[in-house]
């Protein structure tokens, strides 16, 4: 394999692994607040993509608004889920199974709506930075895909300081380490597991947006999504959001080496028996801390 | 029934078993074995291990150090249903009896260990599955009736009182018939009458021939074990017949200066 | 329950059963065909997932199995139909032990992850190796079952071979809840530890319980390949481990009989869907929800728990 080959693959890689990364990030956050895992997370990404397709391509809206808007379509939809299914389904004493069961029908009923609301057509959504392309040695990334890992790389800044330092995100986390103490101390619980998928969804949706450029968008793109962004939360450890970033890089570098010695169609078996044998091998993650086995 | 100074391996022997959690030692070299047949007791007060040594015993634990022998054989590595298998059963301090399922049903779990047939097997309904389920059904009815849980034999196990759950626990792990039936901390929750019913129960059993393994911290419940050992931060600090080990001082001070 | 009403309770039903094809359409009957071979396979969902806890979107794959072995050993090789059949179990549940005692080992949202990326990798694989399997062009000519001369080519006369098989495999199925193994199916569920400590060997019990759910899927998929005679990938995605599923989950997981509704629910709907168009895969995830927040125990669950506050009464 030239060094060339090797380059190029490295920085897709790379490029890709950040976008589990950022999947997992919603992921994790969420399983952290909430204890559920969130089986729809790829599906905000497919929310917040297509709504800014849509924006751009029905509406002729510029791009920035439209970028934004999307994110905060991700976010509305996170709230929508937790306050019309996820409490009621609380409120009548939900098990594991359940709540799985639950997030996994909402991601097929995305996946179903946008198929008959948009079609089966991928989009393709303009990139930051335009078509332009960054030449590293003898391989090329594309800005937007700069853009891509610098946004990635400050959201998981963002949420480390929210998380640590404002009176929100302790609240948030107080409430899902110990929910009967942070009533106690007048912490609105139930509305910190809202704020939790909100939170969710607007990572989800800035996902999308960000891989819309690079892969396009389509109506199904949400499940495989899903579990490469929960692969890389496990490599990361589910305990520390933060983690997922790593893992998420960590996958995409080894989901791309695998598509240059073996083929490209390939791709996915590799990813999903990757993440098999993580969950087997590491529940833990490399970073993550000792904990009790995973789930 | 007290063995003399064992010429016979004894049914169950720990050896050498240690076990820290992190920083801290809560099992030092722990040894002692219990003789077939005998009435054992494993006392001590709150905190010296006696819950990790049970464990480790019932295989819901691997110690760091030393092993655990049962009938001869080295079951420290074995995972807890094939020590049950082989005969060693336990309870457990909370009664951890099957809620959803009645009474009868409980019981009839109890058969389990001793019966054999397969999946495919009890899906066709062979004569063997028939049978199987036919014994199960009778040895349930047969303990029901002599842990007095006939009333309450067709209710889901939850919704039974505590203290009947224990008996339908007790009950269950008789149904197995156990080689060695161990019991953790069996009369907390119980008032001084129950826990006089409970001896009484306990003796009657180990007339009928089963080993027992009675471990609490209740001085007056293990007054029935014939033998007794006393386990005292992470270690076994006497050893002896009930009425000895009252006297030792090392043991009254760990009960009462602890 | 007296004679006579025991007889009704049965009886009719029966009846009803019976005659429905000759007064049907022709596409009904087909349809009552596809709810056939969906209840086998859905079986194998619903009752790992009522008695185990364990949540499977891997069944497609054991479908795709029993459909290509049946495809390879009967269209190819021209063996008997229960060459085919017998193959495909075979496969199947070998599959189901190797890649089962691993990943049953895993808990809960692990465990339901790892059988959808199972399921995944098995879509995958029937596209990529179409040496095997024909790919998107499939395999076709797949001879009819037909013992002694009588084929089974028509839909009137292939739902009177499913649907006694299926009511024949729910029957072992209700044999396997009410012994010693479904005594301890139960009392797995409701305490592990306890379960341990009597004896039981869960994660055996597990993977066994996984292998037969394999087998059911992949029994399912040899009759469907025997009556559709033409096999291709888009059969065995992810949407139809999806539809295993929602049909599971719908008919209710903790009645033996469950699937069976699940199974009409989901071939008859999109026929009254139809004219709305490709609505159908929504109005399913819609149910799926509805049904795991009003009706956790399905159709099959609210019938029976009506039926008994009837008879307290």
């Amino acid at each position: 394999m030239s060094p060339s080959l090797l380059l190029q693959s490295v920085l897709s890689g790379l490029t890709n692994g950040f976008v589990y990364g950022l999947i997992g990030l919603g992921l994790a956050s969420i399983f952290r607040g909430t204890r559920i895992i969130n089986a729809m997370q790829g599906d905000f990404a497919l929310i917040g993509g297509i709504t800014a397709a849509l924006l751009l391509e029905r509406f002729g809206w510029p791009m920035a608004p439209a970028f934004a808007a999307a994110v905060v379509v991700g976010g509305i939809a996170g709230w929508l889920m937790e306050v019309l299914l996820i409490r009621p389904l609380r409120r009548r004493g939900g098990s594991e199974d359940s709540y799985l069961l639950l997030t996994l029908g909402v991601a097929f009923a995305v996946s179903a709506l946008v198929l008959y609301a948009v079609g089966r057509d991928s989009h393709l959504l303009p990139g930051l930075g335009g078509e332009g392309i960054v030449v590293v040695g003898d391989a090329a990334i594309r800005t937007h895909a700069l853009w891509l890992i610098a946004i990635s790389l400050a959201t998981m800044g963002a949420l480390r300081v929210f998380f640590a330092k404002t009176a929100l995100g302790l609240s948030m986390m107080a409430a899902a380490l110990d929910a009967e103490g942070a009533l106690t101390t007048g912490i609105d619980v139930p509305l910190m597991r809202t704020l939790t998928f909100v939170l969710g969804g607007l990572v989800g949706g800035l996902a999308g947006v960000l891989v819309g450029p690079l892969v396009t968008v389509y109506f199904d793109m949400g499940l495989l999504l899903t579990l490469k962004g929960f692969a890389a939360a496990i490599l990361g450890g589910l305990a520390n959001p933060m983690g997922a970033i790593v893992g998420g890089v960590t996958l995409g570098l080894l989901e791309s080496l695998a598509i240059v010695t073996v083929s490209s169609g390939y791709k996915d078996v590799i990813a999903m028996a990757i993440l098999i044998v993580i969950m087997i091998a590491m529940p833990n993650g490399l970073l993550g801390r000792r904990l009790r086995k995973g789930g | 029934m007290t063995m003399g100074m064992e010429t016979v391996d004894p049914l169950l022997q720990v050896a050498a078993v240690s076990h820290s959690f992190g920083g801290l030692h809560v099992l030092r070299a722990v040894d002692f074995g219990v003789p077939a047949g005998s009435l054992t007791g494993l006392i001590g007060p709150n905190g010296a291990g006696k819950s990790t040594l049970f464990n480790i015993i019932s295989g819901f634990l691997r110690p760091q150090r030393g092993t655990v022998r049962f009938e001869g054989r080295d079951i420290t590595r074995d995972p807890v249903q094939t020590r049950t298998r082989a005969g060693l059963v336990r309870t457990f301090q909370t009664p951890k009896v099957f809620g959803k399922l009645s009474v009868r049903e409980n019981l009839m779990i109890g058969c389990y260990r001793h019966l054999a047939s397969g999946v495919v097997g009890n899906m066709l309904h062979s004569r063997r599955s028939r049978l199987e389920l036919e014994l199960m059904h009778v040895q349930a009815a047969e303990a029901g009736e002599r842990f007095g849980l006939s009333e309450v034999m067709e209710r889901p196990a939850a919704q039974v009182p505590a203290g009947m759950q224990r008996l339908v626990e007790l009950a269950r792990g008789y149904v197995s018939r156990p080689r060695l039936l161990m019991l953790d901390e069996p009369s907390s929750g119980l008032n001084t009458k129950e826990i006089g019913q409970l001896r009484e129960l306990l003796q009657r059993l180990n007339r009928e021939g089963i080993t027992i393994l009675l471990v609490s911290h209740d001085m007056q419940l293990v007054d029935v074990a014939s033998r007794v050992h006393v386990l005292c931060f992470g270690s076994i600090i006497a050893s002896g017949a009930m009425a000895q080990i009252k006297q030792d001082e090392r043991v009254r001070q760990a009960y009462l200066g602890v | 329950m007296s004679p006579l009403r025991r007889a009704l309770v049965w009886g009719i039903p029966f009846l009803v059963w019976a005659t429905l094809p000759f007064v049907a359409t022709r596409h009904i009957v087909d349809l009552l065909v596809f709810a056939g071979l969906y209840t086998i396979a859905g079986l194998g969902v619903a009752f790992l997932l009522g008695q185990c806890g364990i949540v499977s979107l891997a069944q497609s794959v054991f479908y795709g199995i029993g459909a290509y072995c049946t495809a390879w050993f009967c269209a190819h090789k021209g063996l008997p139909s229960p060459v085919g059949v017998a193959a495909g179990i075979a496969l199947s549940t070998g599959i189901a032990a190797l890649v089962g005692w691993p990943i049953l080992r895993l808990s809960g949202h692990f465990l339901a992850l790892a059988t959808l990326a199972l399921g995944i990798i098995g879509q995958v694989l029937f596209l990529e190796w179409d040496w095997l399997t024909g790919g998107t062009l499939g395999i076709g000519g797949i001879p009819r079952i037909a013992p002694f001369g009588f084929a089974f080519d028509t839909p009137l006369r292939f739902y009177f071979l499913v649907w006694p098989i299926a009511l024949l495999l729910l029957v072992l199925h209700h044999n396997l809840l009410h012994s010693r193994s479904g005594l301890a199916l139960r009392a797995m569920r409701d305490s592990p530890e306890a379960a341990a400590a009597l004896g039981v060997d869960i994660h055996k019990l597990k993977v066994q319980m996984f292998m037969l759910s394999a087998a059911l899927g992949s029994t399912a998929g040899s009759l469907f390949a025997h009556y559709v005679t033409f096999v291709s990938v888009d059969s065995f995605a992810i949407d139809r481990a999806i539809s295993f599923l929602l049909l599971a989950v719908l008919g209710g997981v903790y009645t033996v009989w469950g699937p069976v509704l699940g199974a009409l629910f989901i071939t008859v709907l999109p026929q009254w869907l139809s004219r709305l168009g490709d609505i159908h895969a929504f109005v399913f995830a819609a149910a799926l929800i509805a049904a795991v927040i009003l009706l956790p125990e399905g159709f099959g669950g609210a019938i029976r728990n009506w039926w008994r506050t009837r008879a307290a009464k």
